[in-house]
C-alpha cells in the first residue's frame, strides 16, 4: 500500500523553526524532537534504483530503501560491515534483497552521495489528537571529501492510510500559505549535483538526436563521440572490476564503433580508418575471454540449478576453476586495457573526430552526402544481404552459417540504432523487433556452443581438482544441457527468421530505406 | 502471514489489551501489523483514536461486497494498521449467516490483505457464536486470556474440545493467564497448577493500573509504561508468543 507523499522545496530564507511556527497558526499540529542523521546513498552505476523511483540510503549500520517521492520505508536489512560495494547477493535473505535483486540484476551497488541532514518532525493532528499527516523538515547538506555544502531544505509531507482526504488538505494548505514548490527529485539528486556529478548515473544508451540533412560524416563523429564516451566512462570500471557489466558494456560500444567504422567507411580517411579499426579490433580481442567466463560464471547457478540430483552439488569445483581461469584472464586484460596503446588509441581517435568535418574531403566519398542517403543504403543493403543469407540455410547448413548471420545481423541492429531518429518509429520499431527475436536466437544458438566448448577445454584441468570426477560427470550432463538448449534454438530460427524476411516487412524495409 | 486472534467467550478478561499491545510490539519489532477489531464495542478502535467506522458496514464487508483495503487506517504507530470496529458487527451473525460457507467468510476478508502484513491481530467479541466458528477458521493462533478461577479454566477446557471437534483446520490454542493479582492465594494455585499444561503460556499478565490507564492515553500500553510490570509482560508473552507460532510461518 502506497501512502500519498510529496517533497515541497524551502525557501532558502525560512529557517526550519519559522516553518514550524507558520504550520502551528494554520494547523493543530505536535512538533517533535529534531535529529541529525549521516546517510551514504548506494545505486548502480547506471543508476538503476533512481531509474525505478527508489533509494538505497545506509545510516547507523542499517541499509534502508525507501519509495523516492515518499522516503517512506520499503524494506531494510544490515549493511554488511565494511562494504564499499554491493551485489545483491551479498545482503542477508529477506525483503531488501528480494526487492532489490531484479532492478540491480548483476550490477554492483556502490556509494554515489553522503548526506547530513537535521530533521524536524512535525505531526499534523484531527480534532481527537490522531495523526492524520505526518510532516518533516529536512535540512541537508552534501558530505564531498571533508567538505560540507548546504542543500537546498525540504519539506516531506506524508499521509496516513485512510487519511487521504486530509492528506491533500494539508498539502493544499501548505502551497498555498507558504508558497511551496514541489522538489524535483530525491535529496540523493542535490547531493551529486553539488559534488559535480549527474544524478541517475551515467547511462550507456546512445540516445541520438540526428538530423536527416545532417553531413554524413558530422553524423559518424556525433555517434564515434557517444561511443568514444562509453568506452571512456566504463573503462574504470573494469580496471577496477567494480561489476561485469562495466566490461559489457564497454565492449558493446566497442563493437558499434567498429560497425560504425565499417558502415560508414567512407565519411573517414582510409588510411588512419585502417589503423583505428585494427586498434579497436584488438581491444575487442583483449576483452574476450574475461567477458565469455563473466558470462560463464553469471549463468553458472542457472546452469547448475538445472543438474539432475546431487550433480548441482558436484559440479562446485568447477566453478572454481573458472574463477581462477577468470583472475588470470583478468589480469591480462587489465594489464593491456590499462596500457599508454590503449590511451594513445582513444586519444588519437577523439583527435581524428575532432578535425573530420573540416578535413580534405578526397578518399572521403560519402563525407558530405546528407546521413538519410548514406545510412538508408547500408541498412537496405544489409538487410538483403541478412535476407539472403538466411534463405540458404536449412537444416544441413553448417553453424558457421547461422554464426556468419548473427554477425550481420549485429551489424543490422547497431545501424538501424545509430540511425532511428531518422526513419518513422512505425517502421524502426516492428524492424527493430523482429532482428531481436532472430538475434535471440542466433545469439542463444552461439553462446551455448561456446560456453560448451569452454567446459570441454577445461575437462582435463578439472579432471586433476580434488572431487574433480563427480565434477567431470556433472559437467558431462551441463555440456549435453548446452548443446540440447542450442538445438532447441536452431529449431527456433526457421520461424523467427520467416517474420524477419517476410514479404510485406521486405517491402518496408526497401520503401524506408533504399 | 499469520493470524493471532485474541478470544474468549467471557468479557472483561483482557483481549483487547493483548491484542493492542502484541500488535504494538510486533509492529516495533519490524513487522508489518494489521489488528481487525471485530468487537462491536470498538475498544481497540478507541485506544488507537481511530472513529468507529467502517464503510459500508460489516455486512458487504463479509459478504465481498467492500473492498477491505480501502478501509484500512493507519494508526499513531509506524507499521501498524486497523481495520476499525463498526457497531454493525453487532450484527455479524446475521450476515454472515446469509452467505454460502459462513465459516470461511472471516478468512477471505483477510486473504485480499495478505500480502501486505506479517502479521494479523483479531480482537474477537466476547461469544461463541457464527462470528466465532468463522474466526477459530481464520485463526493460525487463538490466543485465549485467562482469568484464574475455576469457571474459567472449564470454559478453557470447554473451548479446546469445541475448536479440536469442530473446525476443520484448527488453530493452534494458546491461552496466558490475565489480571493475575500475586496477592489472592486463588490465583496463584490456579497458576501453578495449570502453567504445566502445553496450551498455557508461562507469562502472565498482572492486574495493573497502568493497562486500565490505555485508555486514558488512548495509547499501547508499551507506549507510555513500556517498563512497569504489565509492560514488560507484554513485551515478554510477545517474545513467547513469537517463539510458538514461529514455525507456524
Amino acid at each position: 500500500m502506497t501512502l500519498p507523499a510529496t517533497q515541497l522545496l524551502l525557501p532558502a530564507d525560512v529557517p526550519a523553526a519559522a516553518v514550524a511556527d507558520a504550520l502551528a497558526a494554520e494547523l493543530a499540529i505536535v512538533t517533535q524532537r529534531a535529529h541529525a542523521i549521516d546517510r551514504t546513498f548506494w545505486d548502480t552505476f547506471d543508476g538503476r534504483l533512481r531509474d525505478a523511483g527508489l533509494t538505497l540510503s545506509a545510516g547507523a549500520g542499517r541499509l534502508v530503501l525507501a519509495d523516492g517521492a515518499a522516503s517512506a520505508e520499503e524494506a531494510s536489512a544490515a549493511l554488511p560491515p565494511r562494504a564499499t560495494r554491493l551485489f545483491a547477493q551479498d545482503l542477508p535473505e529477506g525483503p531488501l534483497r528480494e526487492r532489490l535483486a531484479p532492478v540491480v540484476q548483476m550490477r554492483a551497488l556502490t556509494p554515489v552521495a553522503r548526506v547530513r541532514s537535521r530533521h524536524l518532525p512535525i505531526n499534523v493532528l484531527d480534532e481527537i489528537g490522531k495523526i492524520v499527516v505526518r510532516l518533516r523538515v529536512e535540512e541537508p547538506a552534501a558530505q564531498i571529501g571533508k567538505t560540507t555544502e548546504p542543500l537546498p531544505a525540504r519539506l516531506h509531507v506524508t499521509g496516513v492510510l485512510g487519511y487521504d482526504r486530509d492528506f491533500e488538505r494539508v498539502r493544499a494548505q501548505l502551497v498555498e500559505l507558504l508558497g511551496l514548490v514541489p522538489a524535483r527529485g530525491p535529496v540523493q539528486d542535490d547531493a551529486v549535483r553539488a559534488a559535480g556529478g549527474r544524478p541517475g548515473g551515467t547511462s550507456s544508451k546512445l540516445r541520438l538526436a540526428l538530423g536527416a540533412d545532417e553531413r554524413a560524416d558530422a553524423a559518424a563523429v556525433a555517434i564515434a563521440r557517444r561511443l568514444l564516451e562509453v568506452v571512456e566512462a566504463n573503462l574504470p570500471g573494469t580496471l577496477a572490476d567494480v561489476d561485469s557489466e562495466f566490461l559489457h558494456d564497454l565492449r558493446v560500444a566497442v563493437r558499434r564503433s567498429r560497425a560504425l567504422q565499417r558502415e560508414l567507411a567512407g565519411v573517414f580517411p582510409p588510411e588512419p580508418l585502417r589503423v583505428f579499426r585494427s586498434g579497436f579490433r584488438e581491444l575487442q580481442a583483449i576483452t574476450g575471454p574475461t567477458r565469455d567466463l563473466d558470462v560463464q560464471l553469471l549463468e553458472f547457478d542457472e546452469l547448475a540449478a538445472g543438474l539432475p540430483g546431487t550433480e548441482a552439488a558436484d559440479v562446485q569445483p568447477l566453478r572454481r576453476l573458472l574463477e581462477e581461469h577468470l583472475r588470470i584472464a583478468r589480469r591480462v586484460m587489465v594489464a593491456e586495457l590499462g596500457s599508454d596503446a590503449t590511451r594513445a588509441l582513444l586519444h588519437n581517435w577523439a583527435q581524428v573526430l575532432d578535425g573530420l568535418v573540416e578535413s580534405d574531403e578526397s578518399g572521403r566519398p560519402d563525407a558530405a552526402r546528407p546521413v538519410t542517403d548514406v545510412a538508408g543504403e547500408r541498412i537496405w543493403r544489409v538487410y538483403r544481404h541478412m535476407v539472403k543469407m538466411g534463405s540458404r540455410i536449412g537444416a544441413g547448413s553448417p553453424a558457421e552459417a547461422l554464426h556468419d548471420l548473427r554477425k550481420k545481423g549485429k551489424e543490422l541492429r547497431y545501424l538501424l540504432e545509430f540511425f532511428a531518429s531518422l526513419y518513422p518509429e512505425e517502421v524502426v520499431k516492428p524492424m527493430v523487433g523482429s532482428l531481436k527475436a532472430l538475434q535471440d536466437v542466433l545469439g542463444r544458438f552461439q553462446d551455448r556452443e561456446i560456453q560448451a566448448d569452454l567446459l570441454r577445454s577445461l575437462g582435463d584441468e578439472v579432471a586433476a581438482l580434488e572431487g574433480g570426477a563427480p565434477a567431470l560427470m556433472a559437467m558431462g550432463v551441463l555440456v549435453q544441457q548446452l548443446l540440447a538448449d542450442q538445438a532447441v534454438a536452431r529449431a527456433q530460427f526457421t520461424e523467427r527468421f520467416t517474420v524477419f524476411a517476410a514479404k510485406e516487412q521486405r517491402k518496408i524495409v526497401k520503401k524506408t530505406f533504399s | 502471514m499469520t493470524v493471532v486472534a485474541a478470544y474468549n467467550i467471557k468479557g472483561g478478561v483482557g483481549k483487547t489489551s493483548v491484542s493492542v499491545n502484541l500488535a504494538w510490539l510486533a509492529a516495533q519489532g519490524g513487522a508489518r501489523v494489521l489488528l481487525w477489531d471485530l468487537d462491536p464495542q470498538g475498544a481497540a478502535t478507541y485506544l488507537l483514536r481511530i472513529k468507529p467506522k467502517v464503510k459500508g458496514g460489516g455486512r458487504r464487508l463479509v459478504h465481498g461486497k467492500s473492498d477491505p483495503a480501502a478501509l484500512l487506517k493507519g494508526t499513531d504507530h509506524e507499521r501498524l494498521d486497523l481495520l476499525p470496529a463498526d457497531f454493525s458487527y453487532r450484527n455479524m451473525d446475521l450476515a454472515l449467516d446469509e452467505t454460502k460457507r459462513p465459516t470461511r467468510r472471516l478468512a477471505r476478508v483477510i486473504d485480499k490483505l495478505a500480502g501486505d502484513y506479517d502479521h494479523v491481530f483479531l480482537d474477537c467479541p466476547p461469544a461463541i457464536s457464527l462470528a466465532s466458528e468463522s474466526i477459530f477458521e481464520a485463526a493460525d493462533v487463538l490466543l485465549v486470556p485467562l482469568i484464574p478461577s475455576p469457571l474459567s479454566l472449564r470454559t478453557y477446557e470447554q473451548l479446546r474440545r469445541f475448536v479440536a471437534a469442530e473446525v476443520p483446520d484448527p488453530p493452534m490454542i494458546l491461552a496466558f493467564f490475565s489480571m493475575i493479582d500475586g496477592r489472592r492465594r486463588l490465583h496463584r494455585e490456579v497458576v501453578e497448577q495449570l502453567s504445566a499444561d502445553n496450551g498455557v503460556l508461562r507469562t502472565s499478565i498482572p492486574s495493573a493500573s497502568d493497562v486500565e490507564r490505555m485508555a486514558v492515553h488512548r495509547r499501547p500500553l508499551a507506549a507510555f509504561a513500556a517498563h512497569g510490570t504489565a509492560g514488560r509482560a507484554y513485551a515478554q508473552l510477545w517474545e513467547e508468543l513469537r517463539e510458538r507460532i514461529a514455525p507456524a510461518q
